[in-house]
């Protein structure tokens, strides 16, 4: 059973006015090794194929889906349409419009679309497991995944489009042994671009951070602590303050902001500027159109603190009467601020390396985390610290924020390189 | 669902395919998994009655002697030698690879064959009685209290046929799951979300939790918008099933995952046979340990169900093994080989993984504490099996204060910590123990498979914050 299988049946079926078409091939090779030595290498070639049908009726429409798979007899594909159309009647939601009719066929230019995918698999582990590393430390697990998706949605309204990328995404646990004790930290890469050099970098910065945890002392408990995040925390609060600007979320008020309303009050911070993006160079989360097959539109979503706009798909744009929905974003950048190195240099403060992973709730408004590794920086002294959490308000963290001047990329973020916000307190 | 027509179907190709691979490795198996969902859906906005994430295809597992090979595919093949030759072809590595082979033991496959079932009673409710059930449980939490901005009920059900084929093992299964969600957006004095949930593997019990949950979940949405924080700081802790569970997964679950032993990964493996909890501490994890959201028959490497003493009396007895990682320890595995999908690797996981009931009351435990929390609710966590950290998030507390309950609500709430320091000061446990039924888990930031966990009620001295 094929996408065009489909199709046909589709167009013969008087009980579906209109459907969705997507289907993603993925082909992949993976590399997995334990210690420096290859436990398991995998390859995969294998077509997800998602249907979703829409009927009309009673003044609503009704909408269903269903995964059709490669080894599925014709007769077994008509059961399912007929399955789904019955469904859909059951369904009664406010009527929308498919994306209309275009042809597209694009790839996400890279480094790594060029190359075979063992092959690419081969240079990026070559490229972690000689990277220089620190005396006592060692990469004890690597494993390494490349990827070719090739997406083509398909509808009944003439929408056929497809779009390919090459992605790679890098799992490596740098190590480090002595005889007080063995100490690690969790390290993912994910990249289009393939530069050995810049792999080399991450992993060797990596290399000296896991030897600083294993010398970390316990912090002590203190309040009103300056506190600095890296690009993956940065991209963790961009990702929760605007995942509530998407129009499903409103639309079923479910959201904790609204167009109009300040995330930050206070005018003694850098203000947030964020624009949800269909592309950041590099990023294996860059795309040209959504699942919906709508051709993706970047949008400012706040504007210094404020809400200003909404994003999402096709359908609850619709609903919310947007005059172009954006399409399902998945990449974003925010605008640099007004910290300069210099200026961090003279503070104090707490530069969080690792953490077992932010907690934000804007609902309950809060921020915080378990810290496996942290620079305490005090009088132009840095010394590693680990053991401790930190927590304060999401409030708090906004109204006091600043942003560094120098921008960086990190997957689907593009925007400044630290952020820094006050009076949180350590235990 | 009884056991896919397709896989049954798929059996004399997938043979061909394991006694052709057998020309060219010693170890050779395919694993065919069909796995369908349903997810029934309303709030007062919308509603849906749509598939869920579903999977069919197939995964090749091989061994040289030396290092592992697998080949995900999609499509049974018209030729099996032409797809053979392609499997084959993708195991080619270049020399300066090849060269860093491990050296894993032969895999014993060990003769068996045998269809195992667990029946349920999904197909006696239709799609409209399923939406209808959703439909009257959100309209009626919307209805209860004008304070809800929005009540969405979710039922959802999981059936599984997998058939693992080798040269002496032939074994089918096939079970289902159901869980159940009813989240209410609540605005008070502020907004907030709250969730409760239901679980089983008949419909009729879901359906009767689900109706059960009304009141719960507006009480305790009324409760979290009056929530302040924590102030951080070490308090006597009690914790409901779920947050015990979540303990038990996080702190010491992930760390006796032994694929993390091979990589030394893991602190665990200095402590086998020495004390790493309060002697009042028995943990347990496997498929065949209960009857729960993981619970299947035999695993992705086709080794039976296991029921594994991970902690007994506070001494570490045991981890948990898929195939590959007990090949390389010497070791039997344990029936932990999970994969994600059959696109995914197979590692060492979890299952139903939880803590033995002991000889106290609740009552007596909340008693027992002049001032301190009691925690409900898993929101997430994080584990750290080399290093020992750990950190839990429930969803919400209630201050204990001279030995009772007050009506003083805490969220979110963050624990953390070192996992001896936590488990150690276990210092009272329930005699009643629950599996909570609905759990998702990561390996690191990735590989989810469904997972179950639980206890009883513990007594803990720990940091929150």
């Amino acid at each position: 059973m094929t996408d065009i299988d489909i199709k046909k049946m589709l167009d013969g079926c008087d009980a579906v006015d209109d459907y969705r078409i997507t289907e993603k091939r993925t082909e992949s090779h993976e590399l997995f090794f334990v210690r420096g030595r290859l436990e398991t290498v995998r390859s995969t070639d294998t077509v997800d194929t998602d249907v979703a049908i829409y009927v009309d009726h009673d003044g609503k429409r009704g909408d269903s889906s269903f995964s059709v798979f490669r080894g599925m007899s014709e007769d077994e594909a008509e059961k399912k349409i007929a399955s789904a159309a019955a469904r859909a009647k059951l369904v009664f939601n406010e009527p929308y419009e498919l994306p209309e009719g275009a042809e597209f066929s694009g790839e996400i230019e890279n480094d790594l679309s060029g190359l075979d995918l063992k092959e690419a698999a081969g240079v990026i582990s070559g490229a972690v497991l000689s990277a220089e590393q620190q005396e006592g430390c060692s990469i004890n697990a690597l494993e390494v995944f490349v990827y070719r998706d090739t997406v083509r949605v398909i509808n009944s309204r003439g929408v056929d489009k497809t779009q390919r990328i090459t992605r790679a995404d890098v799992e490596s646990i740098p190590t480090y042994t002595d005889e007080i004790g063995s100490f690690e930290i969790y390290h993912r890469m994910h990249f289009t671009d393939l530069d050995t050099d810049r792999i080399k970098r991450e992993v060797s910065k990596k290399s000296e951070e896991v030897r600083d945890r294993s010398i970390a002392e316990k912090a002590e408990p203190a309040k009103d602590v300056t506190i600095v995040l890296r690009t993956e925390e940065i991209s963790r609060v961009i990702d929760e303050l605007t995942y509530g600007l998407n129009y499903a979320d409103v639309y079923t008020e479910s959201n904790r902001w609204g167009i109009g309303d300040a995330i930050q009050t206070s005018k003694d911070c850098d203000p947030l500027t964020v624009t949800m993006k269909a592309a950041v160079k590099g990023s294996d989360l860059s795309a040209f159109f959504d699942r919906d097959g709508t051709d993706l539109t970047d949008v400012t979503v706040i504007e210094n603190g404020t809400v200003k706009a909404l994003w999402g798909s096709s359908r609850f744009g619709q609903y919310l009467k947007a005059d172009k929905p954006t399409g399902l974003l998945l990449c974003y950048s925010l605008e640099p601020g007004s910290l300069t190195e210099s200026e961090l240099e003279r503070s104090d403060y707490l530069e969080c390396v690792s953490l077992s992973g932010l907690q934000i709730d804007p609902f309950a408004d809060y921020l915080g985390g378990e810290i496996r590794l942290a620079y305490q920086v005090k009088d132009g002294k840095r010394r590693p610290v680990s053991g401790i959490t930190f927590s304060t308000t999401l409030s708090g963290a906004l109204n006091t924020l600043r942003l560094s001047g120098r921008v960086v990329t990190d997957r689907e973020y593009e925007g400044p390189e630290y952020m820094l916000f006050k009076e949180a307190e350590i235990l | 669902m009884a056991f896919s027509r397709y896989l049954n179907g798929a059996r004399g190709v997938l043979r061909d395919i394991v006694s052709e691979l057998g020309g060219t490795f010693s170890y050779v198996s395919v694993l065919g998994t069909d796995v369908r969902s349903l997810v029934v859906r309303a709030n007062k906005n919308m509603s849906s009655v749509t598939e869920g994430r579903g999977e069919c295809g197939f995964v090749v597992k091989l061994h040289d002697g030396k290092s592992f090979f697998e080949y995900s595919f999609d499509e049974l093949p018209d030729d099996v030698a032409s797809l053979c030759k392609k499997i084959i072809d993708s195991t080619k590595i270049p020399s300066s690879l090849a060269d860093l082979s491990i050296s894993a033991e032969a895999v014993a496959d060990l003769p068996a064959r045998e269809d195992f079932e667990r029946t349920n009673d999904f197909s006696g409710y239709s799609d409209s009685e399923l939406l209808s059930v959703c439909s009257e449980i959100s309209e009626e939490t919307v209805s209860r209290d004008k304070r809800v901005l929005n009540a969405t009920a979710i039922i959802a059900t999981y059936e599984t046929s997998k058939l693992f084929i080798s040269k002496n093992r032939e074994l089918s299964q096939n079970y289902g799951w159901a869980n159940g969600i009813l989240e209410v957006v609540f605005k008070d004095e502020k907004t907030v979300v709250a969730s409760k949930y239901a679980y089983s593997d008949k419909m009729s019990e879901i359906i009767s939790q689900m109706r059960e949950l009304v009141g719960p979940v507006l009480d305790l949405a009324g409760h979290l918008t009056r929530a302040t924080p924590i102030k951080p700081g070490v308090y006597d802790v009690i914790t409901d099933s779920s947050i015990s569970g979540l303990i038990a997964h996080e702190a010491f679950g992930h760390g006796v995952e032994m694929d993390q032993f091979v990589k030394e990964r893991a602190l665990a493996t200095k402590y086998v046979g020495k004390p790493v909890a309060s002697d009042l501490t028995n943990m347990r994890d496997g498929a065949a340990a209960t009857v729960s959201a993981a619970s299947y028959f035999f695993d992705d490497d086709g080794v039976i169900a296991g029921n594994t003493q991970i902690i007994k009396n506070g001494i570490l007895v045991a981890g948990l093994s898929d195939l590959a990682s007990a090949a390389q320890l010497g070791t039997q595995p344990t029936g932990n080989g999970r994969r994600e999908s059959y696109k995914r690797k197979a590692y060492s996981r979890m299952t139903n993984t939880f803590f033995e009931g002991g000889d106290s009351t609740l009552e007596e435990m909340i008693a027992s504490i002049e001032h301190g929390y009691m925690l409900f609710d898993t929101n997430n966590g994080m584990e750290d099996p080399k290093n020992w950290q750990i950190q839990c998030t429930a969803e919400y507390g209630i201050e204990i204060e001279n030995g009772k309950l007050t009506d003083r609500y805490v969220s979110p709430v963050v624990m953390s910590g070192y996992v001896p320091d936590l488990l150690a000061s276990i210092s009272m446990v329930s005699r009643d123990a629950r599996v909570i039924g609905v759990g998702s888990c990561g390996k690191g930031y990735k590989e989810w498979v469904r997972v179950s966990d639980g206890g009883p009620n513990l007594k803990v001295k720990v940091k929150l914050g």
